[in-house]
């Protein structure tokens, strides 16, 4: 399940940096680190580190966005909690994905909306519940972002 | 500083076009809109000049500060316009705090974090957008664009509203002022004074039952806004009016003469961002200054009666568009 914490947190970890120091090449094998590649930033992965963004043209790994990088580390290190502020809100529906494939802990600092999602099932760390109701995450969230 | 600038940054895949006026700009929106390739290609082209392949166009120089050392960096820097990526913590801190409200650079700060610490401006919250795509004969193109657009009242444009409770930001003078003017409505207008633009949220977040109009001073109220358009998204008959400030509502109505047009329409080419954190205080010190010593003195903590007086109540209430105070038909 998806594990959030809002407002500041101590041992949360900027995901882009991480990335960009800690990426492995296999992870652009992964079909889903690929799927989170051509959700978030609208790029296809070609093979090798090669990626082609229909904004930028060819690109490395280290040139995704900050939302798709962060993203692939809360995917592939889910024992490290890092702080989704980086990730945009195009990003809520494929995080709500990783939640449901694993248990992952994050950080937010911002109301992030999870409206595209059909059944929302998150865990609020800060107030130690299951929240499955939107109305009701959104409530929660403004009390601490 | 003052003033208004215009940047163009270009390079062989994207250019981009930014206008910014005041001493705070935030940048916000979805990922993978292109606000980290800006500042990256800023970044490159103050390290590498031109032979970075950008071309950049501003006035004054840009400047990108980053990770742990940015007091190092940004100590030595005056006016200039200063990027910061997100990813940097310390802009919500009071330390970077005293340095914006030392005024000797604009800043454009890309963060989705609401900044308590800084008084923002609800109309410089921009989101980046782009059009075109790679290996068009032109570099993809990406302009800014007004996040909060739909929630910033367009009382020229918009229905009129007729609010059962007025909620302003504090108690002084605005609050003295549509207060004077609930009491003149017979009980069917309440006002009410939030104590701060903090406790705006968590006055209305229960306000199901009536319609309520917030009056805030749109010139600083950019950090609230991402939760209080969330209770409007939401379905509260909550209705926002985001003038510059009380202050700007009564210079805009001409009751004050002697203020020229220019220094109302281009304030950014006055309100000097050394001796002014936000606009709101300029505006202040505009009305204060220039009713010193007569009739009309101006105090923001308590409304002088000559602005409760009928003539002038309805004068300032005319520049109003869009919100029915029952105000004329009652006095």
């Amino acid at each position: 399940m998806l594990h959030i914490c809002f407002g500041e947190m101590e041992n949360a970890n900027y995901g882009p940096d991480w990335f960009k120091v800690n990426y492995d090449p296999k992870w652009l094998k992964d079909p889903f680190v690929q799927k989170i590649i051509k959700d978030v930033d609208k790029s296809e992965y070609v093979d090798g580190l090669i990626i082609n963004s229909p904004v930028l043209g060819p690109i490395p790994p280290e040139r995704l966005s900050g939302g798709a990088q962060t993203l692939i580390m809360i995917y592939e290190k889910p024992e490290l909690i890092f702080d989704a502020t980086s990730c945009g809100e195009n990003c809520a529906k494929i995080l709500h994905e990783i939640g449901m494939q694993k248990d992952v802990t994050i950080n937010l600092n911002y109301l992030m909306k999870f409206d595209d999602v059909e059944s929302l099932k998150v865990y609020i760390k800060n107030e130690e519940r299951v929240i499955t109701d939107m109305e009701d995450y959104i409530m929660t969230a403004v009390k601490y972002v | 500083m003052t003033g208004s600038y215009h940047i163009v940054v270009v390079n062989a895949t994207s250019k981009y076009e930014l206008d910014i006026k005041r001493n705070i700009t935030i940048l916000k929106g979805d990922s993978a809109t292109g606000k980290t390739v800006l500042v990256d290609m800023i970044r490159d082209y103050v390290s590498n000049g031109p032979d970075s392949g950008i071309m950049l166009s501003c006035d004054i120089p840009c400047r990108v500060i980053d990770g742990n050392t940015w007091e190092e960096q940004l100590s030595p820097i005056n006016n200039s316009i200063v990027f910061i990526d997100e990813g940097n913590r310390f802009v919500s801190s009071e330390e970077f705090a005293h340095y914006v409200r030392e005024g000797k650079n604009y800043y454009v700060i890309v963060t989705r974090e609401k900044l308590s610490n800084l008084p923002y401006s609800v109309t410089e919250i921009y989101g980046i957008r782009g059009s075109g795509k790679y290996n068009d004969m032109v570099p993809v193109y990406h302009e800014t664009y007004h996040i909060y657009e739909e929630y910033i009242r367009n009382l020229q444009a918009g229905e009129c509203i007729t609010p059962d409770v007025i909620l302003t930001e504090d108690s002084n003078a605005g609050y003295d002022f549509f207060n004077t003017i609930a009491h003149n409505n017979s009980g069917n207008i309440e006002c009410r004074a939030a104590g701060g633009k903090s406790n705006i949220y968590g006055s209305v977040i229960h306000a199901h039952d009536h319609s309520v109009l917030i009056i805030a001073d749109g010139a600083a109220f950019g950090a609230e806004m991402e939760r209080i358009c969330e209770l409007i998204h939401s379905g509260a008959d909550l209705h926002l009016f985001l003038p510059e400030s009380f202050e700007w509502l009564i210079l805009n109505s001409g009751v004050i003469k002697d203020i020229s047009k220019d220094e109302m329409e281009h304030a950014e080419n006055y309100a000097d961002s050394e001796k002014f954190f936000s606009w709101e205080r300029y505006f202040t010190h505009l009305l204060t200054q220039n009713t010193i010593g007569t009739p009309m003195a101006y105090s923001k903590t308590r409304l002088n009666d000559y602005y409760r007086s009928s003539n002038i109540t309805k004068r300032i209430l005319a520049t109003v568009q869009g919100i029915d105070f029952h105000y004329e038909s009652r006095v």
